[in-house]
């Protein structure tokens, strides 16, 4: 067991280190300049020459890589090129924007998204459980951005119930940010939902078509009382487990929304940072959200290891 | 070089009674302001960059020693006058205004003033170019600098008054590259900048303004508003959507076509005429177009009609103009453009044929930053493939764009555009080690005389010899004039049209 | 994290039968076969040129003659689509063969030797472990805006997931009588691999791969919406989308239509994989 747990933090290190080596390379072969865009249309070859040797850019990659690594180990991710701030502070100021975005994205996904699952399962093979999935199918297939610029047209500029974009301006309250925050999270929840729409319709057929449901059933125990006491929790791990995986696609989706509504998020951040070759943002940002996934995956596991005693390992 | 100031500078007084007229009342102090711009500047240090962004919020915390007022005509901002410059054109004589405080309360002097010219000298562009013709900068006294040159360089005072790579005064002991602290004279100081989000700037209340009325960039700086805020907005459509949704006190460069949406909203539009003029900047130095007769074939197998037309949508937003300046401005001359708009591939072919063309691909280098040059780079390529050209057109962002255009072996032609500016010699095409490397003695000929004039009208008079010349060697094409599209709402007064918008005069009803 | 219990062998007859009574799935692949029919006949089934400007045609609105209406180059906007499906499809289907070349090899590598496990699975994990669209981004940054590095770094993206469920696959299918048998008598591990394994999975295989055709035209109009897709003068209903914005308002039809062809093609692929998921072995029906 404690060999599990130290194999598995080992591993951890060495995904760690695959990433950011990963991060890396793809940075430096990106063509593409960030002193040649900071210093505008009419700087000469000479400046930019000059600012690429004080921002550190013409050493050679190997002695890049190096120093890269050593600063991530000790936890420093670098100074952004145009922000006038480290990538650490940048990425914090960025993180509520994505955080509401993502819980409130989640909230409205299974807020959809359970009931209709199990009102599917509980009817499979009728034609509530053919619309259901056929809509959730729907829902994952339409491109967010354009969702969101319906949205955007339609609430916005037509009914002017919500600002087009942006996260409110200097002292802007939390409610009014959160204000900005409504039409992009129902985009991205609209099309999360699906995902866990289908999960949650699977599971509880699995555990619906179970012997001890059937069981209880046949006992006669009332349809309301299978599905919600019985069904339900047992359903209920593997829906956590896409539940949290979900939050996990979600930052992917977000990215896209985020840019969508101009939202000053983390995806945003990491979109524009590649678009100005801000190197150290670039990775910074890839490093904390593979991360982030990597240590919720670990916890996962970890949580499985204390909930079920039959994993293998 | 006296009389032409001065002359200029009447000019400017005569039209400043047209001011007084339309502002009938005192403007309302107070109020916020949020303006939607283009991006988030890549730095606030407008010596350091060429970029329009960062000269437009940078302006309004960092000032120059002399500005443009109405007509382009410099005038005096930091410096008490314009320079008392000696016969021979080369020694400039500056007196500074006194007392004039920086947003952390220290106060102007010369010594200041020459330790950031020096900056300039060493890390701007503009001042760069400028500084092998420089032999000294000194200070006279605490209130006079003295700028010495080994020949006369009439565009001197246009670099000195310009608002990107800017000649911008700062603390003596704040002229560190990267800047350390935002700390200008201007009449607004930088409060907060969450990148990405707002640049906040608060009224400055130490400043101390020019006498008088305001003349544009120059004159009077009226501090009505307590705050600008600048919000970058990257993409365009949704500037359309904030200026319909009433979202900004002002927003900057919106796409032409939306126009009559915006009409339907809540901010109202305005056009400002002649505002820049699309270019495309051929590599003279490697690769197919050195060759003089591809570069004609390339002038004359091009439409500029259809490719304006595509670019703007309409002609209430373009001019099929050929001239480097539009009519309005001094330098406005039809020399030489009877070789512009041709729309001629059988010409072109011809010259193809006699340059021994042999279907090198012409690489046609061009991003999305602005919708317009990728839809004149599509028109083009079209009109190209017509001439017989084989084109490759790679279309890339806009970083690429920058880093690649610097290697003249990866492109033959790239489109950018640039903004009518108040004095030639800021152009690029007039420096040889800009993108393109125009360097010919056909140019020198041209462009010397022209830099090394001193007499107003004579400069003129040869820049039409400049014009003759771009294009009898075309090192460019330029497609023609565009407006500017702004929008604003409907309480906010006193913005002037300009290129590069400000809000000191600004005021809310 | 999936884990496999038994795999399936079972030859089922009559797969058509079962096919045809998937009504939802009939739907999805005949819709696919109209796309696909319509790309590839796309000259003869419009007199327009999809690349013809002809700016004085420009922002027409949907008529008999331009069933779509025209784009802000009076291109015809109904050939457009025609042509973008050419594209847009083959995108999908290239990233679909491109991760599985991928993924089935570094899954069978992973599957069979334990040595070479370890490293994979850990580059695996990696891979993983960014957000999809953000890897694609970075990716297609870094090779370039064209439309083969599009299918690259979306192939790369994909590929894992392939990769994870060949593994799963292959290490219980290496465990079982009949292959430890073959090998007990000799037969070499690459037969072993391919005739025994790849068989194996190739249902998977198959319904993972739809849902990624599915994903690949989504994240393409995405890249192309953010400007960093494919270069917007290949016509695909991402670039399409993305140059039709800008008119949103005062030519809806550019974006509109395009967007429409997105939703159903790839609702139909979505259709189709869930159809084959239920078909082939309704255990993968976990696996989302």
């Amino acid at each position: 067991m404690v060999g599990y747990v130290l194999n598995r933090l080992i591993g951890m290190i060495i995904v760690m280190f695959i990433v950011a080596t990963v991060v890396f390379v793809i940075v430096r072969v990106t063509p593409g300049d960030p002193a040649a865009v900071m210093l505008g249309p009419d700087a000469t070859a000479a400046d930019i020459a000059a600012l690429r040797e004080q921002l550190g850019l013409n050493r050679p990659m190997l002695i890049q890589y190096v120093a890269f690594l050593e600063q991530v180990a000790r936890g420093d991710l670098g100074r952004s090129i145009f922000l006038d701030q480290t990538v650490l502070s940048a990425l914090a100021q960025r993180a509520e924007p994505t955080f509401f975005l993502t819980v409130f994205a989640m909230l409205i996904a299974c807020a959809i998204a359970l009931p209709v699952g199990i009102m599917a399962a509980w009817k499979r093979g009728t034609w509530t459980d053919q619309l259901v999935t056929a809509v959730a199918m729907l829902s994952a297939s339409i491109p967010s951005f354009w969702l969101g610029l319906l949205f955007i047209q339609f609430f916005s500029v037509r009914m002017g119930w919500f600002p087009t974009s942006g996260y409110g301006g200097p002292g802007e309250s939390f409610a009014g940010r959160m204000q900005h925050l409504v039409l992009p999270a129902v985009t991205l929840g609209i099309i999360s939902s699906a995902l866990i729409t289908r999960f949650t319709r699977t599971s509880m057929i699995e555990v619906l078509s179970s012997d001890y449901i059937r069981t209880a059933r046949a006992k006669g125990v009332g349809h309301m009382k299978v599905l919600l006491q019985h069904a339900l929790k047992n359903a209920l791990i593997p829906i956590l487990t896409v539940i949290g995986l979900t939050a996990a696609v979600l930052i992917s989706g977000a990215v896209v929304t985020e840019t969508v509504f101009g939202l000053p998020g983390v995806g945003n951040l990491v979109v524009s940072a590649v678009l100005r070759r801000d190197y150290p943002v670039i990775q910074g940002a890839l490093l904390i959200v593979a991360g982030l996934y990597v240590l919720l995956n670990f916890i996962i596991d970890m949580l499985y290891l204390v909930v079920d005693p039959r994993v293998r390992f | 070089m006296k009389p032409r100031y001065h002359s200029l500078l009447a000019a400017a007084l005569i039209a400043l009674p047209l001011f007084s007229v339309s502002a009938t009342a005192e403007p309302k102090r107070g109020g916020i302001i949020n303006v939607a711009t283009v991006g988030e500047p890549p730095t606030l240090d407008p010596m350091v960059s060429t970029a329009d962004l960062v000269g437009i919020v940078s302006q309004h915390i960092f000032e120059t020693l002399y500005t443009f007022g109405k007509d382009w005509a410099i005038t005096p901002l930091l410096a008490e006058a314009l320079p008392d410059i000696s016969p021979d054109g080369k020694v400039y004589t500056i007196k500074l205004r006194s007392g004039i405080p920086f947003h952390d309360g220290g106060t102007m002097t010369s010594r200041d003033v020459v330790a950031s010219l020096k900056r300039w000298t060493e890390n701007a562009s503009r001042g760069k170019q400028t500084a092998t013709n420089i032999a000294a900068i000194d200070a006279v006294d605490d209130l006079t600098v003295k700028i010495t040159l080994k020949e006369a360089y009439a565009p001197l005072l246009a670099l000195l008054a310009f608002n990107n790579s800017a000649a911008i005064i700062l603390e003596a002991d704040n002229q560190a590259v990267p800047l350390a602290k935002v700390v200008g004279t201007g009449p607004y100081a930088l409060k907060e900048r969450k990148a990405d989000q707002y640049i906040q700037l608060t009224r400055f209340d130490g400043y101390k303004s020019r006498a008088g009325e305001a003349d544009f960039y120059g004159g009077a700086r009226k501090q009505y508003l307590d705050e600008i805020r600048f919000v970058p907005v990257p993409d365009p459509n949704t500037r359309v959507e904030g200026a319909v949704a009433g979202q900004f006190a002002y927003i900057d460069s919106l796409p032409v076509e939306s126009f009559e949406r915006l009409k339907g909203g809540k901010s109202t539009p305005s056009v400002l005429k002649s505002f820049g003029w699309p270019v495309f900047v051929m590599n003279t130095k490697e690769g197919i177009l050195s060759k003089l007769e591809v570069r004609q074939a390339v002038q004359a197998a091009l439409d500029p009609n259809d490719m304006l037309l595509a670019a703007f949508g309409s002609k209430d937003f373009y001019e099929v103009d050929g001239a480097l300046y539009p009519k309005g401005f001094i330098w406005h001359t039809e020399a030489g453009t009877k070789l512009y708009n041709q729309a001629n591939p059988d010409k072109a072919k011809a010259l193809l044929e006699k340059a021994g063309y042999k279907g090198e691909p012409l690489v046609i280098l061009t991003s999305r930053q602005y919708e317009f040059h990728y839809k004149m780079a599509q028109v083009a390529k079209a009109y190209f493939e017509q001439a017989g050209f084989k084109v490759d057109m790679q279309v890339v962002d806009w970083a690429t764009l920058t880093q690649r255009r610097a290697d003249p072996k990866l492109w033959s032609i790239y489109i950018t555009h640039s903004p009518f500016l108040p004095e030639p010699a800021l152009s690029s095409y007039m420096s040889d080690a800009s993108p393109g490397w125009w360097s010919t003695p056909a140019k020198h000929a041209a462009i010397g005389p022209f830099n090394t004039a001193v007499n107003a009208a004579e400069r003129v008079k040869l820049f039409a010899k400049v014009q003759e010349a771009v294009y009898a060697e075309a090192p460019l094409y330029k497609v023609g004039n565009f407006n500017a599209l702004y929008a604003q709402a409907p309480n906010l007064k006193g913005v002037e049209p300009a290129p590069w918008p400000f809000f000191w005069n600004a005021s809310l009803d | 994290m999936t884990t496999l219990d038994t795999p399936t062998f079972a030859p089922r007859p009559s797969l058509l039968k079962r096919t045809m009574q998937r009504k939802t799935m009939v739907i999805g692949i005949a819709v696919l076969a109209v796309f696909v029919l319509a790309g590839a006949l796309a000259p003869w089934i419009t007199p327009f040129s999809p690349s013809r400007l002809s700016v004085a045609n420009r922002l027409l609105a949907p008529s008999g003659v331009h069933w779509f209406g025209t784009d802000d180059f009076g291109r015809d906007v109904f050939t457009r689509v025609v042509y973008s499906a050419r594209t847009s499809l083959f995108v999908g289907f290239a990233v679909v063969v491109f991760s599985a070349l991928v993924g089935v090899t570094l899954g069978l590598l992973a599957g069979f030797f334990r040595r070479l496990d370890p490293p994979i699975s850990r580059l695996l994990d990696a891979m993983m472990s960014f957000p999809d669209i953000l890897l694609a981004i970075s990716l297609v940054a870094a090779l370039g805006p064209t439309l083969v590095n599009v299918i690259v770094a979306l192939g790369i993206v994909y590929a894992p997931r392939l990769a994870r469920i060949v593994r799963a696959s292959t290490l219980v299918i290496r465990e079982l009588p009949y292959v430890e048998a073959a090998r007990a008598i000799g037969v070499s591990t690459p037969h072993i691999m391919v005739m025994h394994v790849l068989r194996n999975i190739t249902s998977p295989i198959l319904v993972q791969g739809t849902f990624i055709f599915a994903s690949a035209i989504l994240a393409e109009a995405g890249l192309s919406f953010l400007g960093v897709g494919v270069s917007p003068d290949v016509p695909t209903w991402g670039t399409m989308i993305s140059l039709g914005r800008q008119y949103m308002d005062q030519a809806w039809w550019i974006m509109l239509f395009p967007g429409l062809a997105v939703v159903i093609a790839v609702l139909s692929l979505q259709l189709v994989g869930d159809g084959l998921r239920d078909l082939l072995d309704p255990r993968f029906s976990k696996d989302l």
